[in-house]
């Protein structure tokens, strides 16, 4: 599970590309990259637990709104999320997944750039033998 | 950007990419640049102006102003106008901070009455005004005032004593968009964006203490127009949008507009440039989201400035009517709205795109609010935070080539993760200071991201604009102290 963020591909906002071995995975992966945007994560602690589920058309789209949660979850409770276990369907419809982290803390965070929507850019899951990828565009 | 040889020089500092360039153009392309600014330009700007020149519906050019760069769709700085009965609507030409815009606040303080408490100011600010990560405002308004907050904009916020009575004449379209629907905005967006109002955000969302510039420039006669009699006369700058709510009305739409292209037989040749008929029902839906989003945008504007005010009261020991602090105006640079134009020598309405443009509708206009209306309709164009912003008048000029727009900013000619590499916030922050700059930031990182280098020379995109005639200089802004998210 690894994720790189992309320097020249967005010049006024954030791209990062993240491998993983499983679809699960995959999600799991993005989910840290946004974390690691807006916050240091080595200074949350997981004192929160959210379960989320969430239905969409295709695994695309699942992706992009499971992404798109996380960024409303920062603005309307003040959650960050530093560890998540996902589970995707087979179908790749729909998916359960456990969030865990702490309501935001200015005093105690290294905050870092407050992510407020995924794009559609370059944005498509690709799986090839055992490697699900993708490419992420945030808009800052 | 290497030369292309499809690009024409049709004037001193404009450009044309002919419809023959690229299938499927329905238009010509127009760009303004000077040649240096042209050259430096990345590629991007060229695939992406002639890709919207195929977008059903578009009229006369699709335009690229001297700001203009790389964007999702359409380019940063792009502009396109569209016939509202054959034309699409396009999130992507509005970008996904609906209005984010500026606002621009005179006072009658002069520069060496703020100098000595500029630290003292900043800070207040900086507490008053939340900006950054997951920041919330202080006001609390509920879900279910939200229909009206977004449907009359400053006009509400008059109404319930959080802005002057001259303010909203003040604010473009007098402070709301007609059009508004909270019908059609989600409960996500209006959840994101319901304890928001009076946020900064982060980015390159700034408030800027300024003083005029006459090194720089300074029309005296037009900058009395807007009650700047003074040399070293202090103003302030906003710059911030729609929040999570604007930007989740473009999530929203963005994820339907691309399946429901296909119903509509449109095809494009970059999906972020996903668009539907205006006269849609899925196109009308969205422009009811957006309004209501511009809307919002003018009210955070505006609860800022009240906060604002606050702050000045406090450290000056006046009140804010005392010292002047009436807005001088508020610019949208990022929506899509229905104007009347002539063109082809025809009056008519149209949708005009404005991402990351200004409007610049010039004297005598009706939507020019009547203190301006002789001079014309003030544009406040935002440079970085070291190297100031300029304020301008629209012109005739402008209503006969650009469908009454400019250009609206710098323009980053560097990434993020980029400037992060050659710049350390903390010293910026300490060269700024050693400028005379004050800068206060939620976050080191995000200083280092706007660094100057990472932008165009904001004075040569304002030259281009005011030797195309499109907008007019009037007084360049230096600015001395700065919040930033």
């Amino acid at each position: 599970m690894t994720y790189r963020f992309l320097p020249d591909v967005a010049l006024a906002d954030i791209a990062f590309e993240a491998e993983s071995d499983s679809v699960n995975g995959l999600f799991e992966t993005c989910a840290l990259a946004i974390t690691d945007i807006m916050v240091d994560p080595r200074t949350l602690r997981a004192t929160t637990e959210r379960s989320l589920s969430l239905t969409s058309e295709n695994l695309d789209r699942l992706l992009y709104d499971f992404m798109t949660e996380l960024i409303f979850m920062k603005d309307v409770d003040s959650l960050l999320f530093g560890d998540f276990e996902v589970s995707v369907s087979e179908e790749g419809t729909s998916l359960a997944a456990l969030a865990r982290g702490e309501q935001i803390d200015r005093e105690r965070h290294m905050l870092r750039n407050d992510v407020k929507a995924v794009t559609m850019h370059l944005f498509g899951v690709k799986h090839e033998g055992k490697s699900w990828r993708t490419t992420v565009v945030l808009d800052i | 950007m290497p030369a292309n040889p499809a690009i024409k020089q049709v004037s001193d500092v404009a450009w044309e990419i002919p419809p023959s360039y690229k299938p499927g153009m329905q238009v010509p392309a127009r760009l303004y640049a000077t040649k240096k600014l042209l050259d430096n330009m990345d590629s991007g700007v060229i695939e992406q102006v002639t890709n919207v020149a195929c977008l059903p519906g578009i009229v006369r050019y699709a335009y690229a102003m001297a700001d203009a760069h790389w964007g999702y769709g359409f380019p940063i700085g792009g502009v396109a106008a569209f016939d509202t009965e054959k034309g699409i609507i396009s999130p992507g030409g509005v970008g996904f901070d609906v209005n984010c815009g500026m606002r621009l606040i005179r006072t009658n303080l002069r520069f060496p009455e703020v100098k000595p408490r500029i630290k003292e100011l900043v800070d207040l600010i900086f507490n008053l005004v939340p900006a950054g990560v997951g920041v919330k405002g202080t006001l609390n308004f509920s879900q279910s005032q939200m229909g009206d907050i977004t449907s009359l904009g400053v006009k509400w916020c008059a109404e319930h004593d959080l802005a002057w009575e001259d303010d909203p004449q003040h604010v473009e379209e007098g402070g709301f968009i007609k059009g508004a629907d909270i019908s059609k905005v989600s409960r996500q967006a209006i959840s994101r964006g319901v304890s928001q109002f009076g946020t900064l955000g982060s980015g390159n969302h700034y408030l800027e203490i300024q003083v005029v510039d006459p090194g720089r420039y300074l029309d005296r006669d037009l900058a009395k127009e807007f009650g700047i009699v003074h040399d070293d006369q202090v103003m302030v700058m906003i710059h911030c949008g729609s929040r999570g709510f604007g930007h989740q009305v473009c999530s929203d739409y963005l994820r339907n507009f691309e399946s429901g292209m296909r119903s509509f037989g449109i095809e494009v040749r970059d999906r972020d440039l996903a668009c539907l008929p205006f006269s849609s029902k899925e196109g009308q839906d969205y422009y009811s989201a957006m309004v209501c989003a511009a809307n919002f945008a003018f009210v955070n504007r505006q609860i800022i400035v009240n906060q604002v005010r606050e702050a000045f009261s406090r450290v000056f020991h006046r009140d804010a009517e005392a010292l002047d602090m009436h807005l001088i105006y508020d610019v949208c640079h990022n929506v899509a709205k229905v104007e009347t134009h002539t063109y082809d020598g025809t009056r008519t309405k149209v949708l005009v795109h404005r991402k990351g443009a200004t409007r610049s509708f010039g004297p005598g206009h009706p939507d020019v609010p009547a203190p301006y209306k002789k001079i014309g309709q003030p544009v406040i164009i935002g440079g970085s935070m070291e190297t100031g912003s300029y304020l301008l008048v629209g012109t005739q000029k402008a209503m006969e080539e650009t469908f009454g727009s400019t250009a609206h900013g710098s323009g980053r000619t560097m990434s993020r993760t980029a400037a992060k590499k050659e710049v350390r916030g903390a010293e910026l922050q300490r060269k700024m200071l050693d400028r005379g700059i004050y800068v206060k930031a939620a976050t080191m990182d995000g200083l280092a991201e706007e660094a100057g280098m990472a932008y165009k020379d904001i004075s040569e995109v304002v030259e281009t604009m005011d030797r195309a005639g499109i907008s007019k200089k009037v007084a360049a802004l230096r600015p001395i102290g700065n919040i930033k998210g």
